[in-house]
């Protein structure tokens, strides 16, 4: 490859040198190789498509720095995923949603929970009760012990935190 | 009026106006919210492209909350069920129903959480045209979801029966069109054809061109020709059958019975009407031949205990009804 830019030869040689180590400590966390090797070429392509120093002193550190934070993100869908397999489980057949909308709810339900990640745990409760279970902000501020106004607040919170992340 | 100044996709949108959007979506969500609110949010949303915009957003936001299903919802983003008080959502949404513009996001109202893009009511047959021309019959109790998109027409039947007569694809790439059930897609190949979802099964009956049956669960494709009807699961599908006048009677509101089963005839007419029909087990088995009004259960019921030796006891005024052995002779 002879016109590689500089951090790409970088990259290049953090891959050769570290790859088989990063994938290692990943499948200790994982207790799995196969999510182990993906989430090591993800952390590889997220270090090619961001900004990091021209010289890495502690190139372990580094890159275990930002598989860190892709597993953290790994492992929340993780749990939102197996959190959807028992609802469905759970889920008297009839009312039960087709295969295509299964998709489509699961895709909406990550979408949603990013949405209200910045939520903290209480606002977040409040934006669920109102909009998912239907309670009005009454009945919301009773159930959490809170005032009417500080409802509304993190309503307000929940729909700008929402809107933020809409795309048109 | 022209817009001052043009948007385009990747434009942000002002922090302040994402603001202001919040607060009309908690002012309209109150339960104190008037028709004046909505009309000052609607002169909100007029008096600048950009708040049309956010609202546009706030709107596509809430379609994306109602259309989850709270039974699956709650327990993965965070609390468990209390459907006792999603009736609490009907009383939002009809206050936001009659709001600045459309709120087709409310469906968390519904039984499915997914309330359907066509429905009937109980007793009810509605003729509908899709945008792409195709004609479909819902019959009594029924929903249908639209889904259609660059690669395929989708129709999901969410409950009840429909009659399907396909256009041609109007779009320069034609799109297949699919009828989806729970237990599997069907896909038309330039066709007429009945689709029923019932408990677990999927009925379908093809009275002109053909339908790929694809059941969810594997299993082999199989191409279902005109005249024929059959039955399917998410696993298999059984054996097709020569198309009887019965299964299709329903498109001209008529229920035909040749020797079937008093307690079948009971469960079909139950579908048409509101309230509970049901029959004693001791006429349950009484064959029963004629041609019965679907949409007009009182006169079929009429014409089973002026034929049979049965009764239709009624109560609660007509809401409950049982049919027994004639108690006379």
């Amino acid at each position: 490859m002879p016109a590689e830019s500089a951090p790409h030869s970088q990259v290049h040689a953090l891959y050769t040198d570290h790859h088989g180590w990063l994938q290692s400590w990943l499948r200790k966390k994982l207790g799995n190789t196969f999510d182990a090797a993906d989430l090591a070429q993800d952390t590889f392509v997220r270090l090619l498509a961001g900004q990091h120093p021209p010289t890495i002193a502690q190139p372990r550190a580094y890159l275990t720095r930002i598989a860190q934070n892709l597993l953290a993100n790994w492992c929340q869908r993780q749990a939102l995923e197996r959190a959807y397999l028992q609802a469905l489980a759970a889920m008297p057949e009839a009312l039960a949603p087709s295969p295509e909308q299964r998709l489509l709810i699961l895709q909406t339900l990550h979408e949603v929970d990013a949405m209200l990640d910045a939520l903290k745990p209480q606002a977040r409760r409040a934006f669920l009760l109102s909009q998912i279970d239907g309670l009005k902000y009454e009945d919301i501020a009773r159930e959490l012990g809170v005032s009417l106004v500080t409802v509304k607040r993190y309503m307000q919170q929940g729909f700008r935190g929402c809107l933020a992340l809409m795309t048109d | 009026m022209q817009p001052a100044t043009s948007h385009t996709a990747a434009q942000a949108l002002d922090p302040r106006v994402l603001d202001a959007a919040a607060a009309w979506l908690v002012r309209l969500h109150d339960s104190a919210a008037t028709d004046a609110d909505r009309r000052a949010c609607e002169r909100w949303r007029q008096s600048d492209p950009a708040h049309a915009r956010a609202w546009a957003r706030a709107e596509a936001l809430v379609h994306k909350l109602g259309g989850l299903p709270p039974g699956l919802a709650l327990p993965v983003l965070g609390r468990p069920v209390r459907a006792a008080r999603r009736a609490a959502i009907a009383k939002t949404a009809a206050l936001l129903a009659l709001g600045p513009s459309l709120w087709l996001g409310w469906r968390a109202t519904d039984a499915q959480g997914w309330l359907a893009d066509h429905r009937t009511a109980t007793g009810e047959q509605r003729a509908l045209r899709l945008p792409d021309g195709t004609r479909v019959t819902l019959n009594t109790a029924s929903a249908l979801d639209l889904r259609f998109d660059a690669a395929q027409r989708l129709l999901w039947l969410r409950t009840g029966e429909m009659l399907v007569e396909t256009a041609p694809d109007p779009a320069a790439t034609p799109r297949p069109l699919r009828v989806a059930t729970r237990e599997g897609v069907v896909q038309a190949l330039g066709t007429r054809f009945t689709v029923r979802q019932d408990d677990g099964r999927t009925r379908i009956a093809v009275l002109k061109g053909a339908v790929r049956i694809r059941p969810t669960q594997g299993g082999e494709a199989m191409v279902l020709d005109a005249g024929r009807q059959t039955r399917f699961g998410a696993q298999r599908i059984d054996v097709p059958v020569p198309v009887d006048a019965a299964g299709t009677a329903w498109t001209r509101g008529m229920l035909l019975a040749d020797g079937m089963r008093l307690a079948d005839v009971a469960a079909e007419l139950a579908r048409y009407r509101p309230g509970l029909l049901r029959c004693d087990p001791a006429v349950a088995e009484l064959r029963v031949s004629g041609a019965f009004p679907a949409t007009d259960t009182d006169r079929a019921l009429g014409m089973l205990v002026s034929t049979y030796r049965v009764d239709a006891v009624t109560r609660l005024r007509g809401h409950w009804v049982t049919l027994v052995a004639r108690s006379d002779g």
